[in-house]
Formats: structure tokens, C-alpha cells, sequence
């Protein structure tokens, strides 16, 4: 007796300084995560010049829409974000069709040089030509400089045939062996069988592909040179490098001024403007991709 | 014998001749985005000009290694070759372990809402271009930023800290960037294989008067060993691409300018540079050779040290 209370005694003064320990710790990491992203959201509701004054912590100091009023009446960043909403929906149909139709072909039963296919798949999953040669064959196609570059080169998703082969292979055959007595080809099988029950691989493959796209700048500034072509990211990106030769160029980082907002502060509309889509289906994201993750990990 | 066979395949075939239709599309489809490419790697020892179109590719003059040479006795290439394997090394350092850290952490809280709570937080960076978070660190980090200002305002600093074009800090800036936006994500994965073990262990070490930090040392380490390896190799993988999120590019290129050059230009950076904006394609995927070369001799001597030291590996 007297010793299971000592032991009880001992185990709560190492549970007292362990648990604060770790307290304070994941308190300053979910405030280190948190409190950039809030930064960014007062940012945006102040007043540019006012901003870049500085001092501006908990609540904006100058209330203003402006910001947002100017990123919605230029319509170089509105047609931006209609690109960027386009590519995004477009490019996510494509993949996640032409990805779902590979994987459930490639998990048949009895498919004839199955091991090969994936041997040749997994080839291209881990060796590519590397860029130069990469943008020959897109220029080759006539895809350099068309919208088509945002959403054709990425229609396969090699990682998640991976992951949609494991997930088609626990479906029983007997379905479709019955639609197929039925007299239904295998392309209706597909549309009508496969595809309503595979909704959660299709979902979870549509919120990742989504994402990617939704934040894709790399292919607008590879890729395309048109100005009217631009996404949303690519225009950040053009406002960060502007950033980048101010800063080390070292004068007054608060350029291209235009009544109360600069473009730094338009900028801070347009992260917002990207960010809220991304938690507004975030729940849903949250629901697949541990799953998704763990499948990932157990097949690498 | 062998007729019936081959007959009895094609018979096969020709029954699930739309299924092969389907996986062929995607090959093909393969073969042009993937396979095309990987031939195209020729040029790096051609003299290849865009006008000649893909064609070109095969046709244009062997020049052997000259682009190769080019490369190795450029200015540069120290730095280059310096900048891309110290990121990529700092970043196995420091960003691979502090998932495992963290999921330690979280593991050992005892409030369940506030556990939630912060694993949802720290996911959400690693849904957020590097676009938004290099803005977020420009507002948080430049001259006039928000911490220099704080800094300066509690009288820390006389001059505020360059921390976006000091040379000296860049490689800091990167690898805290990273852990910064991926240790969240990361932390899933070590969450689920701690939480996969079972609680007869940990209840038997009690009863045998292991304390806490005991618990976690001799239980719950050894236990998560398998998917630690798994992790490693998967970082080692891509090591020069910047390990587990692959930043080092987009580090490199947002990131970058010309006053923290010396530490922050890196091969890939390089490659778009002098290929897509300057048009030497022959040279830039010579170069980019160079790093794949690199990258597939980090692959296999990590694949053959975790076949070592825990018995299984990549392939």
C-alpha cells in the first residue's frame, strides 16, 4: 500500500513537469502556425500605406476594403483568379477521370502483363527527363502558351494509380461479372458500376489534385508567356520577385502606390483570396488524407 | 501444345480487349509526357537547337561530354553543387526528426480538444503554395517586417536583421521554412504507427515502474522504428530535391535574390535559368543530368544502408 503511493507520488511530479513541458511547446507551435495566417487576414482589411508603417499585431489600425475593392475591379488579377478557378476545375475532372479509369483497368483480374505495365509505371513515377526535354515535347504539341499546358500534362497521377489499384482490387468481381451478363460494355461498366462506388477514391484524389493545381504557379512561368494566360499564383509570384529586387536592392519596399493601398497590401487581399478556398475544404481534406497518407506510405 | 496456348492468349486478350484499351491509353499517354523526355536526355550530348523541333533530338551533332565540361569549369559550379547538397543536407538533419519529435509530443497530451485543435493547425501550412508562404515570410521578415519591427521596438536590435537577403542566413531561412510547413503533415504518419501500438505494452512497463520518458524510450521508439526507416528512405529519395516536400527548388526560386545568391542559387534553379529564359537547352539538360546522376548514386547507397543496418529497403 505504502509503496503503490509513493510510486503514484513519484509518477506525478515527472507527469506535472513532462506535461507542462510539452504544454508550452504546442501552445508556441499552434501559435507559430496560426498567427501568420491571421497576420495576413488583418493585413489585408488595412490600409496599405498605414501598413507598411508597421505596429500592426491583434486588430487593423486603418479598416479598409480597399485592398480587396482593388484586387476585384483590376482585371489583371481578376482574370488571374477565373484562370486559376478554371484550370483548377478543369484539370481535376481530366485527372481524376483518366487517373480513376487507369488504376481500375490496371487492377482487373487476370489482366494480361499486369506486372509489366506497373513495372513500367513505377519507372515513370521515379525517372523523368528533367525539364529541357520536358518542354520540347509540350512545345512539340503545341501546348506552350495555350491554357491546355495547365491542365493536359498533369492528367495522369501516376501516385494515385498506385493507391486506386489497391483500392479497385478489394471490389468483388461478381459485380461486374453480372453487369457484363447483362450485356454492358466495359466502358458502361465503368460509368455506371465502378465509378458511384468508388466515390471516396475519387473524392480524395479530387481534393489533392485540386490543391496541386489550385497552387500550381510553376507551369504559368515555365510555360506561358502570354499575359493574359497568368494564374493567380504566377501574379503573387511576380509581386514576391518585385519584393525580392526592392529588398535587395535595399530602398522602401511600399512601391507602385495607388491611393491607400500598395501592392504589397493587394497582394495580402489576393493570399487571402487563395488561402480561404483551401480551408473552406479543408474538413473535407482532413476526413481522407490520413488514410491517404498511410495507403501512400505502405506502398512506397 | 504451344498452338493451343498462343491461341488460348489471344482468346484471353481478345476478351478483355477493353480493359487493355484503357491501361493503353494511359501508356501511351505515358510514353509521351514520360518516355519521350527520358530520350530527350540526349541532347545533354548534342548539339541541339530548338528550331530542329523534337526530330531534332536524334538528328542534331554528338558533342560528347563539351556541355558536361562546360558545366564542371563554370564559375558557378562550386556553388551550385555546394548550395544544392548543403539545403538538402540540413534539411535531413534538422526537418526529418522534428516530425517524430512532435508526434511524441502530441501523443503525450492529455487534453483531447487541444490535441485536435493543434494537429488540424499543423497540417494546414502543407496545403499552402510556397507562393503564399514566401508572402507570408516577406511580411513577417523583411527589413520593415513585423518581427524586425517587434525586435526593435523591445530595443533587441539597433538595425533590423536582413533575414531574406543575408547571405549568411538563407540556408536557416530555408530548413525553417520547411519545418515550419511540413512538420504537421509529417507528423501523421508517425501519429497513426504510434498510435497502432498496443496499450498492453505500455500498461506492463507501468506496472513494472517504467517512468514516462522510459515508456517512450524502450516502447514506443522501438515500435515506430519500421515507419521511421520507411520515412528516411523516402527522404533520401528525393535528398536533393529537398527531402520530404521537394523544396528546394521552390525555395531556391522564390527565395532567392541576387544579394544572398552565393548561398541560395542551386542546380535546378540554374537549369531553368539558362534553359528556359536563356534558350542553351543542350547545356541546362546536361546539368540537370549531372543532378539526376547524383540523385540516383544517394538512392541506391540509401537503399543499400537501410538493407543493412534494418533489413529492408526502397527495392
Amino acid at each position: 500500500m505504502a509503496e503503490r503511493i509513493r510510486r503514484k507520488r513519484k509518477r506525478s511530479r515527472e507527469d506535472w513537469i513532462m506535461d507542462t513541458v510539452i504544454m508550452v511547446f504546442c501552445i508556441l507551435i499552434l501559435f507559430a502556425t496560426v498567427y501568420p495566417f491571421y497576420y495576413v487576414l488583418i493585413i489585408s482589411f488595412n490600409e496599405g500605406v498605414d501598413a507598411s508603417k508597421g505596429g500592426i499585431y491583434w486588430v487593423p489600425r486603418a479598416f479598409t476594403l480597399s485592398n480587396y475593392s482593388s484586387f476585384f475591379t483590376d482585371i489583371k488579377w481578376v482574370r488571374a483568379l477565373g484562370l486559376s478557378v478554371a484550370r483548377t476545375i478543369v484539370g481535376t475532372v481530366i485527372t481524376v477521370l483518366f487517373t480513376t479509369l487507369v488504376s481500375y483497368a490496371m487492377s482487373f483480374k487476370g489482366l494480361i502483363g499486369k506486372k509489366y505495365y506497373m513495372i513500367f509505371i513505377i519507372i515513370c513515377m521515379y525517372f523523368s527527363g528533367g525539364i529541357i526535354p520536358y518542354y520540347m515535347v509540350l512545345r512539340t504539341l503545341k501546348l506552350v502558351d495555350t491554357f491546355w499546358v495547365y491542365v493536359v500534362p498533369g492528367a495522369l497521377n501516376l501516385f494515385y494509380i498506385t493507391i486506386g489499384r489497391a483500392f479497385f482490387e478489394d471490389i468483388p468481381d461478381s459485380l461486374r461479372e453480372s453487369a457484363k451478363l447483362d450485356g454492358a460494355s466495359e466502358l458502361k461498366v465503368f460509368t455506371r458500376i465502378i465509378m458511384p462506388i468508388s466515390k471516396p477514391f475519387m473524392a480524395t484524389l479530387a481534393l489533392f489534385v485540386g490543391v496541386g493545381h489550385w497552387n500550381n504557379w510553376y507551369d504559368s512561368t515555365f510555360f506561358v508567356k502570354t499575359k493574359t494566360l497568368r494564374t493567380l499564383p504566377y501574379l503573387m509570384m511576380e509581386i514576391i520577385n518585385q519584393n525580392n529586387t526592392t529588398a535587395s536592392q535595399n530602398v522602401n519596399a511600399s512601391l507602385h502606390q495607388s491611393g491607400n493601398t500598395t501592392s504589397l497590401s493587394v497582394q495580402t487581399s489576393a493570399m487571402v483570396i487563395t488561402v480561404v478556398p483551401i480551408i473552406m475544404i479543408y474538413p473535407f481534406l482532413q476526413k481522407y488524407f490520413v488514410t491517404g497518407m498511410m495507403v501512400g506510405a505502405v506502398k512506397e | 501444345m504451344l498452338m493451343t496456348e498462343k491461341k488460348s492468349f489471344w482468346k484471353r486478350f481478345k476478351k478483355q480487349s477493353a480493359i487493355q484499351a484503357f491501361v493503353w491509353a494511359g501508356i501511351l499517354y505515358l510514353v509521351i509526357f514520360n518516355v519521350i523526355p527520358m530520350f530527350g536526355l540526349i541532347i545533354g550530348f548534342k548539339d541541339y537547337r530548338i528550331s530542329t523541333g523534337i526530330s531534332g533530338m536524334f538528328t542534331s551533332k554528338w558533342v560528347g561530354f563539351k556541355y558536361f565540361m562546360e558545366f564542371v569549369n563554370d564559375y558557378k559550379f562550386d556553388r551550385l553543387v555546394r548550395n544544392t547538397i548543403a539545403l538538402s543536407v540540413l534539411k535531413l538533419i534538422f526537418t526529418f526528426p522534428m516530425p517524430i519529435l512532435f508526434a511524441l509530443m502530441v501523443n503525450e497530451l492529455r487534453n483531447l480538444r487541444f490535441k485536435k485543435v493543434l494537429q488540424t493547425a499543423s497540417y494546414l501550412p502543407h496545403f499552402i503554395s510556397w507562393i503564399i508562404i514566401s508572402g507570408i515570410s516577406f511580411q513577417f521578415l523583411s527589413k520593415n517586417g513585423i518581427i524586425n519591427t517587434l525586435l526593435s521596438s523591445l530595443h533587441l536590435i539597433s538595425a533590423p536583421i536582413n533575414f531574406l537577403t543575408d547571405p549568411k542566413l538563407f540556408w536557416g531561412l530555408a530548413v525553417g521554412l520547411d519545418i515550419w510547413k511540413e512538420m504537421g503533415w509529417w507528423t501523421i504518419i508517425f501519429l497513426a504507427s504510434i498510435v497502432g501500438i498496443s496499450q498492453e505494452l505500455y500498461e506492463a512497463a507501468q506496472i513494472d515502474g517504467a517512468s514516462r520518458m522510459q515508456r517512450i524510450r524502450y516502447i514506443t521508439m522501438p515500435n515506430i522504428k519500421t515507419t521511421i526507416v520507411i520515412v528516411l528512405i523516402m527522404t533520401i529519395g528525393n535528398l536533393l530535391g529537398g527531402g520530404l516536400s521537394g523544396s528546394n527548388f521552390e525555395q531556391s526560386y522564390l527565395l532567392g535574390n541576387s544579394v544572398n545568391a552565393d548561398t541560395s542559387e542551386i542546380i535546378q534553379a540554374y537549369v531553368f535559368r539558362v534553359g528556359l529564359q536563356e534558350g542553351r537547352y543542350s547545356y541546362a539538360t546536361a546539368v540537370g543530368l549531372v543532378q539526376s546522376i547524383i540523385s540516383l548514386l544517394l538512392i541506391f547507397a540509401s537503399n543499400f544502408t537501410s538493407k543493412k543496418l534494418a533489413g529492408s529497403g526502397l527495392f
